[in-house]
């Protein structure tokens, strides 16, 4: 990519969001540590210290996607940085810094990229003038490279010995960013930032902050959603050596205590009342009640005639880590300790419900483990403020992975009800894809079929719709494409043999997107579709273009002893221009994880309105063993940074329903797949 | 309310609490021993895994009165400077992404060849099964032991 920019548009870019630029001084929450005199800063991105470390802030949140090793990638690329001194710090949730800080949709490569190029090659060049300016030379005369600018009188000098000059030089009017043949550091396999911190246990989430004074929360739930407790028992609890105090907020019962232990004991002693909720309420009614939505498909012509439902459940996102943080509210202001997919949310939140500055709450946002559109809504914060604000001194709340699994925003339950129709060529002349949520979630009514299908399809229509339930949903992992993309994608298998042609042959005559059949054909061909597998097994292929980037997974399952058992993944990924290789391969073996876990186990159950499962003994998540050898290949077409947090997993569970009809020969309707329903 | 005297990262240490307290609660939240991680706390998913007298135990299932005069080893006494085999080989093999079941993970296959010096991919399986990685990190996990297995004597 190469963009130039006006210097107003840089001045913009550098501020963040709209804010003047300032030299040689950080917002006071931009950085762990204040602005030496020397400190280079010329945005609050980024400094260089006269020891010739590079600091940059990232803005959005690392929960395992890879963004702290990307984006200083991203700066250090244009900066011409010393990859060995760039050091990595999360900036503090703080939008009138940062801008928009929120994670998620796989938007941070592509929302941050060019600012982020921007600073590293505006940095660069007043180096270079700094440079210049000590040699009394044309500063075009002078090159940079690893940390360094070479002049043509064969004289070199640090960054860091040039911090202190380079702050009396202007912003550039223009800045030129690298050309693609040029990059040193995009494009080469870089392993994470974090990763010696993580080995030996020194890498900081949030519960593992610790702040003077504090006490330690965790919370009853309601077992059904939207119940209130109406009587609570907690002579038991208090009785506990340890525990503080039991205070009733909004979303339950928090106890208070001395340590982790106590609070959970003395959670398990509480005797809470719970009325109102939909007791009524389980994944067999709202089902039926689904099914009673469905509603006559239009009209469509054609020699042969298609129809299939398919039956998605809820999904929990359960990250490893589950939500907490520290609130310590003060008289005028407040501070807080999270791992949060949108910390200046969490600002923003908190200083509305407290009536104060928002400058005056500090939001430190840690790694996350794991978020996967989970740790948007800070609603965990907010109980955190509001026990601190009750209790006047730090709270550190925890959420128990029974709080997470049963109190979670689940992947909606839907139902989908399909129908096409083929000429007598095969072609499709029809396609209806009616989609029902409990609840119904955005889209309702009539909507583009043709945004989720790759191919030409005439009269391809989709309907969205749903019915009233209580249970919470929210993003998941590739948002609706998890089950948009896995429903059609099986569909699309169905056509295929309907038409008497071969999957890859059928999908490829009919894709729209250049790039997406080039991937397919590339990993059918990798992974040697069209040749024979031994009985039992069989080979499902399925696709997949989005949040920039496109993918092909061709999956070889055995069908043995009422299981199914996923053997070989071959995977071709069009990330556009990769930044880290060994990040986009991480993304597309973690959503495939994912896939196998959600094909063939994962499912929230809702019995008497409230989640069945509520730990990893009964939620199960694929182990080591479920998951094969992965062949992954990266072949981009070198446009746009494309996204990977979200592409790599909805042809997952598609791919695996194929090849499961490929080995049995038999349809999936269900997911997860019901295996006593192959046999 | 007793006196423990327990023995981590080979220093005898002073836990004053509750007999039944699990030792992750008293590693994290007394000894500041945070690298051990609260996961699920039934011993389902083996973030809060340490090694008691070489063997894997998840310290979620092990209250501070069955520690007895185990030696408990945490990621944090793994050893000394983050160089282990296995620590090194998991920078090597790229294998966090969020991290957090990590020190866990390092753990069980710490253990897995002090028993095991040479274990087979099932056995690596196997033992490594007993961990859960949500964002899926297994294939690294696997080549990354291999990688150590490959090379122990």
């Amino acid at each position: 990519m190469n963009a130039t920019l006006t210097r107003r548009s840089m001045l913009q870019i550098i501020a963040g969001s709209g804010a003047s630029l300032v030299l040689g001084t950080f917002s006071s929450a931009a950085c762990a540590s204040p602005a030496k005199g020397a400190t280079f800063a010329p945005s609050a991105f980024l400094k260089i210290d006269p020891d010739g470390s590079v600091t940059i802030s990232i803005n959005r949140s690392d929960m395992g996607q890879g963004v702290r090793t990307s984006f200083a990638m991203l700066v250090a690329e244009e900066l011409d940085a010393d990859w060995t001194k760039v050091k990595v710090v999360n900036a503090p949730g703080d939008d009138a810094t940062y801008g928009r800080q929120g994670t998620g949709g796989s938007g941070s490569t592509r929302g941050m990229s060019k600012q982020l190029r921007t600073i590293g090659a505006s940095a660069r060049l007043m180096l270079i003038g700094a440079a210049a300016k000590q040699w009394s030379v044309d500063a075009a005369t002078c090159r940079t490279e690893n940390g360094k600018v070479f002049g043509a009188n064969g004289k070199s000098v640090g960054y860091g010995e040039l911090t202190e000059a380079a702050q009396s030089i202007a912003v550039p009017e223009t800045v030129t960013l690298k050309e693609n043949a040029n990059f040193k550091v995009i494009g080469k396999a870089t392993k994470r930032v974090d990763n010696h911190d993580v080995v030996t246990g020194k890498a900081k989430f949030a519960y593992d902050v610790s702040v003077e004074g504090m006490v330690f929360a965790v919370c009853l739930r309601p077992p059904a959603y939207r119940a209130t407790q109406s009587a609570i028992d907690d002579s038991e609890t208090r009785a506990i050596p340890g525990v503080l105090d039991v205070i009733a907020i909004p979303s339950g019962v928090a106890v208070i205590a001395k340590n982790t232990w106590a609070a959970l004991k003395g959670r398990d002693k509480l005797k809470v009342t719970w009325t109102g909720g939909s007791p009524d309420v389980s994944t067999r009614t709202l089902r039926a009640d689904l099914k009673k939505a469905v509603v006559a498909h239009k009209a469509m012509t054609g020699t042969k005639v298609i129809e299939a439902s398919f039956e998605l459940p809820y999904l929990a996102h359960a990250a490893m880590e589950p939500f907490n943080a520290i609130a310590d509210v003060r008289d005028d202001s407040a501070e807080i300790w999270t791992g949060s997919q949108s910390p200046d949310g969490a600002q923003n939140q908190t200083a509305r419900t407290l009536g104060i500055p928002k400058e005056k709450v500090i939001v430190h946002n840690l790694l996350l483990g794991g978020g996967f559109g989970r740790k948007f809504s800070n609603s965990w914060v907010a109980e955190a403020v509001d026990l601190s604000k009750r209790l006047k001194k730090p709270v550190k709340l925890l959420w128990t992975r029974e709080c997470d699994i049963t109190h979670d925003t689940y992947r909606p339950m839907s139902e989908h009800i399909m129908k096409a129709a083929l000429d007598a060529t095969g072609n499709p002349t029809g396609w209806s894809h009616q989609y029902l949520q409990a609840p119904a979630g955005r889209g309702n009514g009539e909507y583009g079929a043709n945004t989720y299908l790759p191919y030409e399809i005439p009269e391809a229509g989709m309907r969205g719709g749903g019915v009233d339930s209580p249970v919470p949903t929210g993003p998941w992992r590739s948002v609706e494409h998890s089950q948009l993309i896995v429903v059609n994608e099986c569909f699309m298998d169905e056509l295929a043999h309907a038409a008497g042609q071969d999957p890859l042959a059928f999908r490829v005559k009919l894709m729209k997107s250049p790039r997406l059949k080039k991937v397919l054909e590339s990993a059918a061909k990798r992974a040697g579709w069209g040749t024979a597998m031994p009985a039992g097994s069989g080979r499902g292929i399925a696709c997949f273009d989005g949040y920039g980037s496109c993918i092909a997974h061709v999956v070889e399952v055995t069908f043995a002893d009422g299981e199914v058992k996923v053997t070989r993944m071959v995977a071709v990924v069009d990330a556009g221009t990769t930044i880290n290789p060994l990040g986009v391969e991480a993304q597309v073996q973690g959503a495939f994880v994912d896939g196998i876990a959600t094909a063939l186990r994962s499912a929230i159950t809702i019995r008497a309105g409230g989640a069945a499962e509520d730990n990893f003994d009964r939620y199960h998540w694929a182990r080591m063993s479920d998951t094969p050898k992965m062949e992954i290949f990266i072949e981009d077409s070198g446009g746009n940074f494309g996204g990977m947090g979200e592409v790599g997993y909805p042809s997952v569970p598609a791919a695996i329903a194929n090849a499961v009809f490929a080995a049995t020969g038999k349809r999936v309707r269900q997911f997860p797949i019901k295996v006593e329903e192959l046999v | 309310m007793a006196v423990f005297k327990i023995n981590v990262n080979g220093k005898v240490q002073t836990v004053e609490a509750e007999g039944d307290m699990p030792l992750l609660w008293a590693l994290r939240d007394m000894l500041g021993l945070t690298g051990t991680k609260y996961g699920c706390g039934i011993g389902t998913c083996g973030a809060c895994t340490v090694m008691a007298e070489g063997y894997a135990k998840r310290s979620c299932q092990m209250t501070l009165a069955e520690v007895g005069e185990d030696k408990i080893v945490t990621i944090e006494g793994l050893s000394k400077n983050g160089d282990h085999p296995l620590q090194k080989a998991w920078i090597e093999h790229d294998v966090p992404q969020c991290g957090y079941c990590q020190s866990g993970q390092i753990m069980r296959a710490a253990s897995l060849l002090l028993q095991t010096p040479k274990p087979t991919e099932d056995e690596i399986k196997e033992a490594m099964d007993s961990n859960l990685c949500r964002c899926g990190t297994y294939v690294r996990i696997f080549e990354a032991v291999k990688s150590v297995a490959k090379e122990s004597k």
